[in-house]
């Protein structure tokens, strides 16, 4: 197992590496910095001095050796538009993206898991039909426009929920958040069923083509024989089995939540880091952006790792010696 | 990717009018489009941090030129500029505004917070000693004529010299040093703690995300303070913007899409207010090189070289109809480079005609009757309306015979491709923050180090007539005779077209309709523009 996470890690390692040399091409090509936060009545001089500020004047390798340097002394560099280091406006911006991704999968999970389990079991009744129609509405309906009709109905006509915001926070451990409070909690409703939306049908989904498939496994219709009542029978027997795929499936999607709610943060205003990722390539501030992707990329590897070591617990064939 | 959720809304409209929430009177609640990044004055020119900033701090003169902390200015000789200065005011902290504030102020603008330039100090780079005259005069010397720099002043907000540490008196110099031992931090004027002007609204919270929370200033020199309490927030999308008005969230919003005010109409409870603004927009037409980037024609030659097919660009267009139709009324037709109700504009410059077939004739007399291929540039997030004005002109042009492919991006594409000189044609627009002659000095004149002038100058234009005006221009610091200059070489620029007026942009701003607004020409939004009606 030691041997397994060191390998994991020098390969992550690897991954950020090559993801840093990417994005710092991808958005070298993109847009110049420079004119994007110049004055329009800046002279040449001025911009001239304005790149050797932001060291922008120096050829593109020794940008990128400056860069990973900083990176590796644990200095992610400045942003450009906020005159503050990238970190700390990531970190400032992480919990809220962190309450309302897990509030979506949260929501997610204890929706989906039981509405698929229970269409996989009677597939041919009513509700589940009712069920696998509502999910495919739920996929097919792009993000941003679910996003409009729920504050169409909820924000504009019923006048429930606001629009857009954070609302008011409360501390804990000295990072506030908006689920601590019941105004915080009125505005996370909505973007976190947006997001929510679209985790259901998918859980659903899984749990219940999962459930089609163990159920008429041999070791289940051998338990049924055995007289063990249907409740153990879900909960020890098919739900263990339907697992593996939901984990796998709710690591990934839990680090799409947190990286990538641009659209829900965007439209709700929710001032999460999907958020500052959009208008920082607005704006083209390089080093948010860049900085923003490789810790992205590590935490993609890191929640990898952490399915990889669930599954051995969940089913105790998978050993990973090699 | 424009959603106009609002036609939905407009189906069941009776219930969101019923529905509609009274705002507290007290308190404003303002949606702006784009967020502010900070409360240092002196770090940002953006629109939405100079906004914010404007509720909190003042300048010795408003952009609209209404005294604010000087009460007159005068140019002592052509290189002294004097700042008469408003007695009995204080800051938020208490303090009496004098002379030194200014002083101190102008150092802060030109000291490096951070190692770094604040963005803002190319307006004063001209400038060498700021002088207390006595406690309510200040004079401010230039190395040689710089008229403009009344207008420049303009962002020069006003900090209480009690903030900072330092051995009386200032003495000014352009690296901010000024004998200052100590300046506020950055994370002070963040918090709150030392965003000290004398605006008509105290900062009472700040957050990184741009959301602003403000109460009224209740020891105003002026009995100014429409509102007890103000919030800003920001929303960049404009669906969602909406959104919040009609949720109640947000009393007032900046920049509503056209779409979305063709439904506003119906609901008594909103209304719109729309401001002619400052912004002109315009084709610049690169009419000096060789091969113009992205155009060609049959001969291989550079069409736009020519008078006459630039003449037939301008009669090409129908202005009236992009204004009415495409813009719903909110812009003006524009018959020159800057608006022609700024001060310092000539109000009577006669329209630009809209005339195919001349155009057409005038093309054919030219040798371009056919084997003109143009490709237009245009920002496609940057101006109300911006790709579909571009989609009407492109199609104006194809009518006369040119070849028009449009290339819409993202402002920060366009940008870059701009300062590459990679397009021949392109869509600007220009806010004129600086008076009625920044844009055509900038973007019109040849190049001058001396008198800043022709720094942009994407049309490689050169004419004698008119870069003799502006030299002038560049100098003159009586009034009336700068304005003769401008108008002058204005004169000279709409007769060569080295660019196509098209409009000059409004602001636009949807709101509660129990709410008055009064907007301003400068496309900053603040909240004493707003009162309850």
């Amino acid at each position: 197992m030691l041997i397994y996470i060191a390998k994991r890690m020098w390969q992550s390692l690897i991954l950020a590496f090559i993801m840093s040399l990417i994005v710092f091409m991808g958005m070298f090509v993109v847009g110049d910095p420079v004119e994007m936060l110049a004055d329009e009545d800046f002279t040449e001089q001025d911009k001239i001095d304005l790149a050797i500020e932001l060291g922008l004047d120096k050829p593109l390798y020794e940008q990128y050796f400056t860069f990973a340097g900083n990176i590796l002394q644990g200095d992610f560099g400045v942003s450009y538009v906020h005159n503050r280091p990238v970190l700390e406006l990531i970190i400032e911006r992480l919990p809220a993206t962190l309450e309302i991704a897990l509030l979506a999968m949260f929501i997610g999970l204890s929706i989906g898991i039981p509405m698929g389990i229970y269409s996989g079991i009677k597939s041919s009744s009513k509700p589940s039909r009712l069920i696998s129609f509502l999910t495919t509405v739920g996929y097919s309906i792009p993000n941003f426009w679910q996003a409009l009709l729920l504050i169409l109905v909820f924000a504009v006509f019923l006048k429930w929920l606001p629009a857009s915001g954070r609302g008011d926070t409360n501390p804990l451990f000295g990072i506030e958040w908006s689920l601590l409070s019941i105004d915080g909690l009125r505005h996370m409703a909505l973007p976190a069923i947006n997001l929510a939306i679209y985790k259901i049908c998918m859980q659903t989904r899984l749990a219940k083509s999962g459930t089609q498939e163990v159920l008429y496994q041999e070791y289940m219709t051998f338990a049924r024989a055995k007289g063990i009542s249907k409740q153990r029978i879900i909960r020890r027997h098919l739900l263990r089995n339907i697992l593996i795929p939901i984990v796998t499936i709710t690591g990934l999607e839990v680090g799409g939540l947190i990286a990538f709610s641009t659209v829900t943060e965007t439209v709700f205003a929710w001032p999460g880091i999907g958020k500052l990722l959009l208008d920082s390539i607005h704006m083209v501030d390089r080093p948010v952006v860049v900085a923003y992707l490789i810790l992205i990329t590590l935490m993609f590897v890191f929640i990898n790792f952490v399915v990889d070591v669930l599954y051995a617990i969940l089913d105790p064939r998978i050993r990973y010696q090699k | 990717m424009q959603i106009n959720y609002l036609k939905l809304a407009a189906a069941v409209g009776v219930f969101s009018s019923l529905l509609a929430s009274s705002a507290g009177a007290d308190t404003l609640r303002m949606a702006y489009s784009a967020a502010p990044s900070t409360v240092d004055p002196f770090k940002s020119s953006a629109s939405p941090t100079a906004s914010l900033n404007e509720h909190i701090y003042e300048a010795l003169v408003s952009r609209t030129d209404q005294p604010l902390l000087a009460t007159s200015y005068e140019w002592q000789d052509n290189t002294t500029l004097l700042f008469h200065l408003r007695e009995g005011v204080t800051f938020h902290n208490g303090a009496a505004f004098t002379a030194q504030d200014v002083v101190y102020s102008a150092c802060r603008m030109m000291y490096r917070v951070d190692g770094k330039k604040n963005m803002l100090t190319s307006a004063m780079s001209p400038v060498t000693d700021v002088k207390v005259i006595d406690d309510h005069t200040v004079a401010f010397t230039t190395l040689k004529a710089y008229p403009v720099l009344p207008e420049k002043l303009k962002s020069l907000s006003i900090l209480s010299a009690s903030q900072a540490d330092f051995t009386v008196p200032l003495q000014y110099d352009n690296t901010g040093d000024c004998g200052i031992t100590r300046y506020p931090t950055r994370a002070q004027f963040e918090s709150g703690e030392m965003a000290n002007g004398t605006g008509k609204y105290t900062l009472e919270s700040f957050a990184n995300t741009g959301d602003a929370d403000l109460v009224r200033n209740p020891n105003h020199w002026s009995d100014g303070g429409n509102w007890d309490r103000v919030e800003i927030r920001s929303v960049k999308n404009s669906g969602a913007r909406m959104a919040g008005l009609l949720a109640g969230d947000f009393n007032l919003v900046e920049n509503p899409t056209m779409e979305d005010l063709e439904s506003l109409k119906d609901d008594a409870a909103y209304s719109s207010t729309s401001t002619p603004s400052w912004r002109t927009i315009f084709l610049i037409l690169d009419v000096g090189s060789e091969q113009a980037p992205g155009v060609t024609a049959a001969d291989g030659s550079n069409p736009l070289a020519d008078l006459r097919v630039r003449k037939a660009l301008s009669l090409a267009v129908n202005r009236e109809a992009i204004v009415e139709r495409l813009m719903g009324g909110m812009a003006t037709v524009a018959s020159q480079f800057s608006p022609s109700y700024r001060e310092g504009a000539d109000p009577t410059m006669p329209d630009l005609t809209y005339d195919p077939e001349q155009a057409k004739a005038l093309l054919a007399e030219a040798g371009y009757a056919t084997g003109i291929k143009m490709e237009l540039n245009v920002p496609n997030d940057r101006y109300i309306n911006g790709t579909r004005v571009a989609q009407a002109i492109a199609q104006y042009f194809t009518r006369v015979g040119i070849e028009v492919s449009l290339k819409a991006e993202p402002w920060s594409v366009f940008k870059k491709g701009r300062k590459n000189r990679d397009f021949g044609v392109f869509m600007y627009g220009w806010g004129h923050p600086q008076g009625a002659a920044q844009m055509i000095s900038y973007a019109f004149a040849s190049r001058n180090k001396d008198l800043n002038l022709g720094v942009s100058n994407y049309s490689n234009y050169h004419n004698a007539d008119f870069d003799a005006a502006m030299e002038k221009w560049a100098v003159e610091t009586d009034k009336q005779a700068s304005h003769g200059y401008l108008q002058a070489a204005m004169q000279v620029a709409v007769d060569e077209l080295p660019g196509i007026p098209l409009y000059y942009q409004h602001s636009i701003w949807a709101h509660d309709s129990n709410l008055t607004v009064v907007g301003r020409p400068d496309e900053r939004t603040f909240a004493d523009m707003v009162s309850p009606k």
